[in-house]
């Protein structure tokens, strides 16, 4: 058993329990890649730190608090402080990408839209996006990459502490791909005590 | 049976939900929702609705006519009790349950099944709070005054029939109709209408959240029992209004003047 106040991520199924097989123990700050990453145990690792509930077929430790420990209120602050970024982006289908990127910030900060847009104009410029025809586009005119961009300025929006990222570069050519491969450094940057974690599948062999 | 009261138990749910988390409509996303919930379930659907709701309140005057040889008294009678009091209402909320009830059903299902309704709670928004309140909200409001056109749509067109082929002149029916009609009427019709159009929102809203499946075929089996369940609902309250209007001590407060 490790100590819990020096890890970002840490997860360890209870032996014989349904946590899935496999162990995640990820110190803090930095970008981290963790290769070939099991369906099975991607779901079980992002059900529990995601939902953030005491589990117990798993020893969940986040931000270097054991979740089993939190009281609902502590567990719902530290889940504030944890961002996802699914494979395809994660955007909602009838929105736009400006309503899309603000959604979360409109639910959660309200006051914080009206300075936004010069915030998600850089970030989405930065990466190589024109960012006003991309944000009046809805999800299904976007480019895979561009759904990707899209769901990551909505996350760095977010100011999270922790990171996951699954499968970066799943999907995107050779270019794009260089480009996702900056969401961890341009995230460090601008929060250096922050964790980029990225889970990354097992390569598709059937073909 | 115990899939009945599984339904019931979280339609009612939602209701509370709705009930207690009303002021996130105060939130600009959410506001957004319900704009287009009343956009598309009342602005873009009152012509088609009045339409039909002008045909049906002409087609019962003339039935009523023909039928019972009515005069002009029996006539406006016939255009209040049934036309405003129980057709406007109810030719509303079906027609809104055609369109609104199955779009919204088929929407949050797929939705649910294509991960959107997870990508929310990832990004800590209540799934509730940003398809449910709205949409109920929105289509109860956009129900309400789609009744009121079609009441007023359906009255007038019977009350022209009704001039042309009964001896009597179109003021004279129109001002016994006001001296018959009391603001209770409007009361009851938009209390009615209200509470039609927030059963048909929880209950798409309901049947869309809890697809029957993970696969694309859940969405019409969800789109099919949104659209019974909300039928049935909207049937047994149309009952219960019915049973305290006239079959209870409130029947004096309506029908005092006739």
């Amino acid at each position: 058993m490790s100590a819990a106040a020096d890890v970002a991520l840490g997860y360890e199924p209870h032996a014989g329990g349904t946590g899935g097989e496999g162990r995640l123990w990820i110190a803090p700050g930095g970008s981290h890649v963790v290769p070939a990453i099991s369906a099975a145990f991607k779901a079980a690792l992002l059900a529990a730190v995601l939902e953030l509930k005491p589990s117990k077929d798993a020893r969940v430790v986040v931000l270097g608090a054991e979740v089993d420990a939190l009281p609902p209120r502590a567990r719902a602050a530290l889940r504030a402080q944890v961002a996802f970024l699914p494979a395809n982006g994660g955007l909602i289908s009838n929105l736009n990408g400006w309503e899309n990127i603000a959604l979360p910030v409109g639910y959660h900060a309200p006051k914080r839209l009206v300075a936004l847009a010069p915030e998600v104009y850089a970030m989405l410029e930065q990466f190589g996006a024109q960012p006003r025809p991309l944000l009046a586009r809805l999800p299904e005119d976007m480019t895979l990459y561009e759904r990707k961009l899209a769901g990551y300025v909505r996350m760095r929006l977010g100011r999270p502490k922790l990171v996951l990222a699954e499968d970066l570069g799943g999907g995107l050519g050779p270019g794009e791909r260089r480009r996702a491969a900056g969401f961890a450094d341009a995230y460090l940057a601008d929060c250096p005590e922050g964790t980029f974690i990225q889970l990354e599948d097992v390569p598709d062999e059937s073909g | 049976m115990i899939g009945f009261y599984r339904e019931l138990e979280g339609s009612m749910r939602l209701a509370a939900h709705v009930l207690r988390r009303f002021w996130v409509l105060r939130l600009p996303p959410v506001a957004e929702e319900l704009v287009r919930q009343i956009y598309f379930t009342g602005a873009s659907a009152t012509a088609t609705i009045v339409i039909r709701g002008a045909l049906v309140g002409t087609l019962i005057i003339a039935y009523v006519i023909e039928v019972l040889n009515a005069d002009a008294s029996l006539a406006v009678k016939i255009l209040l009790w049934v036309v405003l009091r129980e057709i406007g209402p109810l030719i509303a909320a079906v027609l809104v349950i055609q369109r609104s009830g199955t779009a919204v059903a088929t929407e949050l299902a797929l939705m649910k099944i294509s991960g959107e309704v997870a990508s929310l709670r990832h990004m800590r928004i209540d799934p509730r709070d940003y398809l449910v309140v709205p949409r109920v909200v929105g289509i109860a409001l956009a129900n309400t005054a789609l009744t009121v056109y079609v009441q007023f749509i359906a009255v007038g067109g019977g009350m022209l029939l009704s001039a042309l082929v009964i001896d009597a002149s179109l003021g004279e029916m129109a001002g016994s109709f006001f001296l018959l009609a009391s603001p209770l009427d409007l009361v009851y019709s938009v209390a009615k209408s209200l509470l039609f159009g927030a059963a048909i929102g929880l209950i798409a809203c309901y049947y869309g959240l809890n697809p029957p499946g993970s696969s694309i075929n859940a969405v019409p089996k969800a789109a099919i029992s949104a659209v019974t369940q909300a039928t049935l609902a909207v049937m047994l309250l149309n009952v219960v209004f019915a049973y305290l209007v006239y079959g209870s001590a409130l029947f004096g407060l309506f029908t005092a003047d006739l």
